[in-house]
């Protein structure tokens, strides 16, 4: 047995390739036990630890399925006719629904903002002396909620704002600031954005 | 660079202020442009064909020591900074195309340490460093330099030149061996003490100690951001690229506003383990011209932009929470205050920032 512990060890580390081993493996309970402490320690020493561990919910699955009563022929049910079946219930699918909708409108948006730049134009209200970086790709929204249609453009802008000027700052976080101000730094990106669109 | 002329010329120009900067960059480019051009198509095939000679001609390697990461790490920055190399990767991101680099590093006869990182693809976009200047050409950008020793790219320049810096911070964990890039490799773990921030898995060259791998993973191990080197020469003399460049003739370091002091309206409670205030000021924002507190933090590898103003209702006075590539924002409102968070962070932590503020007591 301990020479098995030692093999299994090994194999854990892939110091080992034993098919016997692994044949012991499956048919012992408590080298399967080991098998999965191992790995568990291993993880752990190489701090790939998930950050919630679940332990060996399997035995306890299996331990509640052989308390299940067996059920031999399911009563049919209107949603098991073949194609009212594949239909989620409108109920369930809301949250989902709401998501997709609003990544649609937002990126509708989008397209719409890059057309109306002149619109934002005063926003710029100094010459645009200097554009930071070139190819800020537009916001992907992975939306966590639904957001109110007037408020999606401003709001949008706003997130767009901080985006850029976060990599603005990044770039800048190295170069000391000196006493004297000459240049003001603003973003072109509107005009980047206009300038690309109508390379296209 | 010379894509990068090239659209200077077929953009479209709006603004004739612009164009006659763009001619002087223009004539400051060409000299290297032309002699670069060979270069860049043997660049591109070597990019599809990962090849990696073996670096004999490598400097007389420094010894490190081969069994911690730490020993790893060091070798890694003095591989870095000291050896001329060419480097071919790619940059993947979720969500939008792969993007290919061409990034090289020479140190002078005389010393002085150049670099070069170049984006393959489109447009273009390339950053020349000559000792302390940065210099950045980008579409549709009159090229600047900055005064700074590294460059603001895909990658951690910082955490390359000096590992040690966040050792307050991050653990650093010897993983194992394994083949990247046609080479043997070895992989380390650098893992955030308080498990606050996302983690990484580097691969090393095990001859060279050069980045071969990076891969930016959240806290459950989810694959972030990528970066994986296609080929990779180290050679003898710095590439003749930077013979080319004429340090004269690169854009004028940029004069940066000095940073309004000022008294700090807001406290930040929490901060992360080894994170560190590095900057406050007040600035307007881009775009909407909204004029915002700010705050940087960072740990050397991470940097985060917090941003403070009162609460309006401009749209934004909602809690957003989205991921836009490897960047989390959030933004809170707390009563009068609208938090946002920008940065490379779990969004739990962004949240912990953020709800962490409140008045300065004096």
């Amino acid at each position: 047995m301990t020479q098995k512990i030692e093999n299994l060890s090994a194999l854990v580390d892939g110091e080992l390739h034993d098919e016997q081993l692994l044949d012991a493996i499956k048919n012992d309970a408590e080298l399967a036990d080991k098998w999965q402490s191992y790995h568990l320690i291993r993880d752990s020493l190489r701090k790939e630890m998930a950050s919630q561990i679940n332990v060996d919910i399997a035995a306890n699955v299996a331990a509640a399925l052989a308390l299940e009563p067996a059920i031999l022929a399911p009563k049919k049910t209107w949603r098991d006719l073949p194609l009212v079946g594949s239909v989620v219930p409108f109920a369930k699918q809301g949250g989902q629904m709401a998501i997709a909708a609003s990544v649609a409108v937002a990126m509708i948006i989008g397209v719409q903002q890059y057309n109306q730049t002149d619109v934002e134009q005063p926003f710029n209200s100094a010459p645009a002396l200097l554009g930071i970086q070139g190819g800020l790709s537009p916001v992907s929204l992975e939306q966590t909620r639904t957001l109110p249609r007037a408020d999606a453009s401003e709001q949008r802008r706003v997130i767009n704002a901080y985006l850029n000027d976060h990599k603005q700052q990044l770039r800048f976080k190295a170069a000391p600031a000196e006493g004297e101000s000459e240049v003001e730094l603003y973003d072109t990106e509107q005009s980047n954005n206009v300038e690309s669109t109508s390379q296209k | 660079m010379i894509l990068n002329s090239q659209t200077t010329l077929k953009a479209p120009h709006k603004n004739k202020s612009f164009q006659c900067i763009r001619q002087v960059t223009l004539a400051c480019l060409v000299s290297l442009s032309f002699s670069s051009i060979g270069q860049s198509v043997e660049d591109d095939q070597n990019t599809v064909s990962v090849d990696l000679p073996a670096s004999s001609h490598s400097e007389p390697a420094k010894a490190f020591p081969s069994d911690s990461a730490h020993g790893w790490l060091e070798k890694m920055s003095y591989a870095h900074s000291n050896l001329n190399y060419s480097i071919s990767f790619v940059l993947l991101k979720p969500g939008v195309d792969s993007q290919p680099y061409l990034w090289r590093h020479g140190v002078s006869v005389s010393g002085v340490k150049m670099e070069q990182l170049n984006l393959l693809n489109g447009p273009g976009r390339e950053v020349v460093r000559i000792d302390d200047k940065v210099s950045y050409f980008e579409p549709n950008v009159p090229p600047y330099s900055l005064q700074s020793r590294v460059i603001n790219g895909p990658f951690p320049s910082e955490f390359f030149q000096q590992p040690d810096e966040i050792k307050d911070s991050y653990d650093f964990v010897m993983v194992g061996r394994s083949r990247v890039s046609g080479r043997a490799a070895q992989q380390i773990r650098i893992v955030s003490k308080d498990k606050s921030r996302f983690g990484m898995n580097v691969w090393l060259d095990q001859e060279t100690g050069l980045m071969l791998k990076m891969n930016l993973v959240d806290l459950n191990g989810q694959l972030l951001e990528q970066i994986q080197v296609t080929a990779c020469h180290v050679t003898e003399q710095p590439d003749d690229f930077f013979e080319k460049i004429e340090p004269a003739m690169l854009p004028e370091v940029l004069k940066l506003r000095p940073q309004t002091h000022t008294k700090a309206i807001w406290d930040i409670a929490y901060m992360p383990v080894g994170m560190v205030e590095v900057k406050r000021d007040i600035h307007r924002l881009p775009i909407t011209g909204q004029s915002v507190e700010y705050v940087m933090l960072s740990d050397g590898l991470v940097d985060v932009s917090i941003y403070m103003r009162e609460s309006q209702n401009d749209g934004i006075n909602q809690d957003i929470l989205l991921r836009h590539e490897s960047d989390t924002l959030l933004t809170l409102n707390q009563g009068r205050l609208n938090v946002t968070v920008v940065g490379k962070l779990p969004p739990e932590t962004a949240n912990h920032i953020a709800s962490s503020i409140h008045l300065a007591t004096n």
